[in-house]
């Protein structure tokens, strides 16, 4: 009975929520600033949670968020530019070609046992290298932005006039990468990764093919992500080396550890709370405070890590069972 | 080739300084076994400390470390006592998000006091160049390189040869052990890490008689000085300086030779394939 109960609220909250992030864009529908904002916080959720698979579940503390995304952009921005192939393809493509790149690097990563902090440091220079590597190819563009072609409001190419459409695609894109952190949450795959996450070697030990299934998760993960790229680099209309951006992949792993690493729902609600409110706080404030919000990022991971290192999710999941927990308890009285 | 040479010469000179930064990270990896991501900023820090200590009181880069010293020193061990020591204990996921914390809360701070734009010191003593034939060497370099390479070398007599630095050496090969035999190692924790910090003073003064600031460089300094860490592996002082002096030099060579914007670049290159096929440093002695 009790399962059944929370199965429906919980799917009630998630219904009553997705109808309220459908309707956002008419209520902003003025503001065309805002819808991009809105957008970008929907941008930061899909991340976050992509981010969980790898960084939450499997435990490997990756700092490359934007490495994979600007694959993505560049993938899906260039073949837009050079070839006309259409970046609803290309987006496609953008992801295999990030999640390639994610095995090539991760394959001899976890080959030679590198985890733990050389992980984390590893993944933070990949995002430095791949900005300069950018840089410094001019086939791509080099340092110049490269500008994809407008062919006003086409449908086909992903280009259109207001906001709204993007903030569609990106709420899909939300939808998707949450039913995949779900599905791998609970597959065979998903325990294998919250068991490397405790503890690797015992893992390793009880059979568990460590390299394939954090490889798995990084597949997962860097897909995601390289195809949100691809949806990053139609809605800013241009492909510049700036995408590879390190203080904002450290922001997407900051998302994940705060909200709650390895629950599905945890990095959405941090990124829903902190980028909605930093992004809240832009269009009301301007930029006077970009500084700002970066220093105030760092002190409550500090401060969530310190006395709730298992992300403010769990204040949420504690509030939830007390609530139900008592609900029960009633009808046993009853 | 006398290009060749006065790129490996002025790579030698930069080497040095970026061991001695390398040597606190060093400090603090091999004896609590954590990384501290923000030690990067903390030399940006320094920097912007000697910079105020030079545009406000007038006090020479070269001796700024007078103040900044004792400044980081302090800091260092504040930053363990508030910090580290609550999550010794805890899954390595989160020691790593507290120094990342810090690194980003450093980042986000030197960017709203000192603001985006560069800043340099007007002078210093140490001016000037000296001239070797054909060669020029910049006298701040050299002076800088010169202390870097005396104060790595008063620390590791200070870790062979002093009860407090013998502490620290035994805490970094078996805490368990060490505590048995009646180091207090909270103690000696919080002196390595301040230890740690404070040389970064040092390297931010030193760094500061030739060099300009901006909050960027913190990210820089750190990757650079894991990767140094990286080649060296832990325990072996001639070989963090070797590393360092690899660092600076195939950075210098890749700047003069490949293209100014490469320098990065091939620090992080050496460091990943230092990570993929010498795990444990070259010179490592774990």
């Amino acid at each position: 009975m009790n399962f059944f109960k929370e199965i429906n609220l919980g799917k009630l909250l998630i219904l009553i929520l997705f109808i309220i992030a459908l309707g956002i864009p008419y209520v902003l529908r003025a503001n065309q600033y805002q819808v991009l904002l809105a957008t970008t916080v929907l941008l930061y959720g899909v991340m976050a949670t992509s981010w969980n698979i790898v960084g939450g579940l499997a435990g490997q503390l990756d700092f490359a968020a934007f490495a994979y995304l600007g694959i993505g952009a560049y993938v899906s921005g260039t073949l837009f530019i050079r070839f006309n192939i259409t970046p609803w393809f290309g987006m496609i493509l953008g992801g295999l070609v990030a999640s390639g790149f994610a095995l090539l690097i991760g394959i001899p990563l976890f080959r030679f046992g590198i985890k733990e902090v050389w992980y984390a440091l590893t993944t933070s220079a990949l995002v430095e290298i791949l900005k300069v590597a950018f840089n410094m190819w001019e086939k791509v563009g080099g340092p110049v932005e490269r500008c994809l072609p407008y062919f006003s409001g086409s449908w086909q190419n992903m280009r259109f006039v207001s906001y709204a459409p993007f903030y569609y695609i990106m709420l899909a894109m939300l939808v998707m990468a949450l039913i995949v952190n779900q599905k791998i949450t609970n597959s065979k795959l998903g325990y294998y990764l919250k068991a490397i996450g405790e503890d690797e070697t015992a893992t390793e030990v009880l059979g568990v093919d460590n390299r394939a299934s954090k490889l798995k998760a990084l597949f997962y993960y860097s897909f995601l992500i390289g195809m949100t790229g691809g949806i990053y680099s139609c809605m800013y209309g241009y492909i510049h080396p700036s995408f590879f951006n390190g203080p904002e992949s450290t922001k997407v792993a900051i998302l994940g550890i705060v909200g709650g690493r390895g629950i599905t729902y945890g990095p959405l609600l941090a990124a829903l709370l902190l980028v909605g409110a930093q992004e809240f706080l832009r269009a009301s404030l301007g930029g006077e405070f970009s500084g700002l919000y970066l220093l105030i990022y760092a002190v409550i991971m500090v401060i969530v890590v310190l006395f709730k290192p298992r992300g403010i999710a769990t204040i949420f999941q504690d509030i939830y069972r007390k609530f139900v927990v008592r609900e029960v308890k009633n009808k046993d009285v009853a | 080739m006398e290009t060749i040479i006065q790129s490996v010469f002025s790579g030698i000179l930069m080497g040095c300084i970026y061991a001695l930064i390398a040597l606190g990270l060093s400090l603090i990896f091999g004896v609590m076994n954590v990384v501290n991501f923000a030690h990067g900023n903390f030399v940006m820090l320094s920097m912007y400390f000697t910079f105020w200590a030079g545009s406000l009181y007038k006090i020479d880069a070269i001796f700024s470390p007078i103040i900044t010293f004792p400044l980081l020193f302090l800091f260092g061990i504040l930053v363990y006592h508030g910090l580290i020591k609550q999550t010794l204990q805890e899954h390595y996921t989160i020691q790593i998000a507290v120094t990342v914390g810090l690194m980003t809360f450093l980042g986000a701070i030197t960017q709203l006091v000192w603001q985006a734009r560069p800043r340099a010191l007007a002078y210093s003593i140490v001016q000037g160049t000296i001239r070797f034939g054909s060669y020029t060497i910049a006298l701040s370099r050299l002076i800088s390189a010169i202390i870097s390479l005396i104060i790595i070398m008063i620390i590791s007599y200070f870790l062979a040869k002093t009860w407090p630095g013998m502490a620290i050496r035994a805490t970094s090969d078996d805490s368990n052990a060490a505590s048995l035999m009646g180091i207090n190692f909270q103690r000696t924790y919080a002196l390595a890490f301040a230890l740690g910090s404070g040389l970064t003073a040092i390297a931010g003064g030193l760094l500061m008689t030739f060099q300009q600031v901006d909050p960027t460089m913190g990210l820089r300094f750190g990757l650079l000085s894991f990767c140094i860490l990286a080649l060296a592996g832990l325990g072996s002082i001639t070989g963090l300086v070797i590393s360092g002096l690899i660092v600076g030099i195939s950075e210098s060579l890749a700047m003069t030779f490949w293209d100014p914007r490469a320098r990065t670049l091939v620090i992080y290159l050496i460091f990943i394939l230092v990570l993929w096929f010498k795990p444990r440093g070259i010179f490592g002695r774990k």
